[in-house]
Formats: C-alpha cells, structure tokens, sequence
C-alpha cells in the first residue's frame, strides 16, 4: 500500500501513525513494540521506553530517513537498570 | 521464606550487554533465584543469545526462563535455547522445574503462552482456518501450563510466562491491543493448581499488580514496568500481611 503515497508530502496521517508503528515494530534495525506515536499539529511525537541511548538514536534516523518532511520529536527514555531498593512481600 | 527475583523484556543485544550486570551481581545476597519473563533477545538470533549467556549466566542462583515472541522472530529458537542452557539458563516450555530454596522447595511452570484476548471480548475457536490456528496456540499452551503447575511436587508454585494471564496488569496499554498481549486461558490455567504467584512480561506500557478471577497474584515485571533491573518478591506464610512493600535492609 505505502509505495503508491507520497510520504513527506503534506500534514502528518493516520497512515504516516500507522507506517511509522510498522516500522519501528518491523525494521529489523528497531524492532521496537512499545513506542507510542502522537500525532500533534507541529508534527509527530514519539514516546516510549528503549534499551539503550543507540536504540534511541537508530529510532530517530529511521523515522526521518523514512519521512523526510515530517517534522518529528522525541520523548524516548532508557530504561534504569539500577537494583531494587525495596522488595514486595507476599504472604 | 522464599526469594524470587524477577524482570522480563530485557531486549538484549550488543548494545545492552553490561548494563544489567552490576544490579545482577547483588543477586546472590538478595533472591533465591531469577525468573526471566521472556523477550530476552530483540530478534531471537544465536548472536543475541549469546548476549543474554553472558548477562545473565554465571550469577551465583538459578535462572529460569522462558522465551518471548522477540525470541521466535529470526526461527532460531532451538539455536537461542542451547545457547542459554549450556550457560546454565533453565528454559521452560510447557514444563517446570523444582528448586530446592532455603525457605523450601520451588516449582516452576512456564509457558511462552500467547494472545486471544480475555473474558468476553476474546477470539473463539470458529470461522477460516488461520483463526482456529491462532485460537488453538492459545489453548494448546494453557494446557500444557496447567499440565505443567499440577505436575509438580513443591512448597511454593510460580507460573512463569510472556503472554499475560489476567486484562489487570495490561492497565495503560491501548484496549484495542489487549487480544494481542494475552488470554484468560493462560489465567485458567494458573488458577487450575495452587498457584503463589503468576509473573509474565510483553505488555510494555501495562502496570505491575492484578489477580486472577480465582485470586491468585499476578506481576508484570516487563522492563520498562518496573524500571529497574529486576523486582525482588518474598514469598512464605509467616510474612506480614500488612507490610506490602518494604524498604530492603542491607539488601536482604
């Protein structure tokens, strides 16, 4: 379907939301599940949790390089990895 | 008393090796054992499997694990499994282990589980034969989990999945998605032994804490739920009813 649209041309779709998904989920160079993308006026904005600061970066390249005129920010934060300081007690 | 330490979804490739290690290292002195909720790897490829062996091999307890959907996606999963059990990594798939603990003996079931959606609002057996297919994964796998709880002979029962068991713990994922990250069948199937507890993984944006309709505990321990490198949880009778969540004393 995508090949026949004229992506980064235009106000940001449903169908750019929809593509963007896919892509983070199937790009094998994301592979990302769990990124939320918020269609604002200003343009997109994605949000969500990644691995790593790499992870990060690789997000943001893919999505311009795929939708070059798609003005896009980012709310990605890297997951903590410090130990618990508390623990859950389950009688 | 028993420890149970617990994280899923950890994504690992080269790019995340180390960073877990640290946390991990203070394991010995705080759990009995590590449970992996799934999703270890990013593609499910040897190459990242390896990633996972050397993150979470060697800790001084047991790791038992079970695989997530990341883990399918390259179809390297028997590649991925040995890689993880000549690390010394228990993978469980449709069966359990038991764990001799201080506090006394462990049984763990897990499954991958899968999606189908829950009580009212989930797929049926019926209709093309890719449904029934996708349905029938779903059972199949919640059979085998109650087959695998009601197999074991222990003091404490934990089911370990990805998929989750009950809609609770999905709380802040999308409705529209629920059918996509797990099935009640999974949730009948732990409440069909005596099950403690109940962990999974999968559901990113969900939230920590539900119970199954027969009242058995459930925890998400995704990654990016519990935001840190894993949730402790102390199981036994003798523990205060009152006291939820405490502070830890000098780690224990």
């Amino acid at each position: 379907m995508s090949q026949h649209r004229e992506t980064g041309i235009g106000p940001p779709d449903e169908y750019v939301e929809a593509e963007i998904h896919r892509l983070l989920a199937e790009d094998p160079s994301v592979a990302e599940q769990g990124i939320t993308v918020v269609r604002r006026e200003t343009g997109l904005v994605l949000y969500g949790e990644v691995e790593s600061a790499h992870r990060r970066e690789e997000i943001l390249r893919r999505v311009a390089e795929r939708f070059p005129g798609v003005p896009v920010t980012a709310e990605i934060g890297v997951i903590r990895t410090e130990a618990p300081t508390q623990i859950e007690q389950l009688p | 008393m028993i420890r149970i330490a617990a994280v899923g979804d950890v994504h690992l490739d080269e790019d995340v090796v180390g960073r877990f290690r640290p946390a991990l290292e203070e394991l010995p002195d705080c759990a009995d054992v590590l449970l992996l909720a799934g999703d270890l790897t990013r593609h499910g490829t040897e190459a990242e499997a390896r990633c996972v062996a050397q993150e979470f091999g060697g800790l001084g307890v047991p790791v038992v694990t079970v695989l997530g959907n990341h883990d399918h996606q390259c179809d390297e999963v028997p590649q991925v499994v040995k890689v993880l059990e000549d690390a010394g990594i228990t993978v469980l798939e449709g069966n359990g282990v038991v764990l001799d603990c201080a506090g006394g003996r462990l049984g763990v079931a897990g499954v991958k589980g899968f999606g189908g959606g829950f009580a009212g609002r989930c797929a049926s057996d019926f209709g093309e034969p890719e449904m029934k297919a996708f349905v029938r994964t779903t059972t199949d796998s919640a059979d085998r989990l109650s087959r695998a709880l009601r197999s074991l002979d222990c003091d404490v029962l934990v089911a370990l999945t990805h998929y989750a068991p009950v809609p609770d713990t999905l709380a802040g994922e999308p409705l529209e998605i629920y059918p996509f990250l797990g099935a009640y069948q999974l949730g009948q199937a732990i409440d069909s032994a005596p099950t403690a507890l109940a962990l999974h993984g999968h559901a990113h944006a969900g939230s920590e804490r539900g119970t199954t309709p027969g009242g058995v505990r459930v925890r998400n321990v995704a990654h990016p739920v519990i935001k840190q490198a894993y949730s402790v949880f102390h199981l036994g009778d003798h523990l205060d009813q009152g006291e939820v969540s405490r502070m830890s004393v000098s780690g224990t």
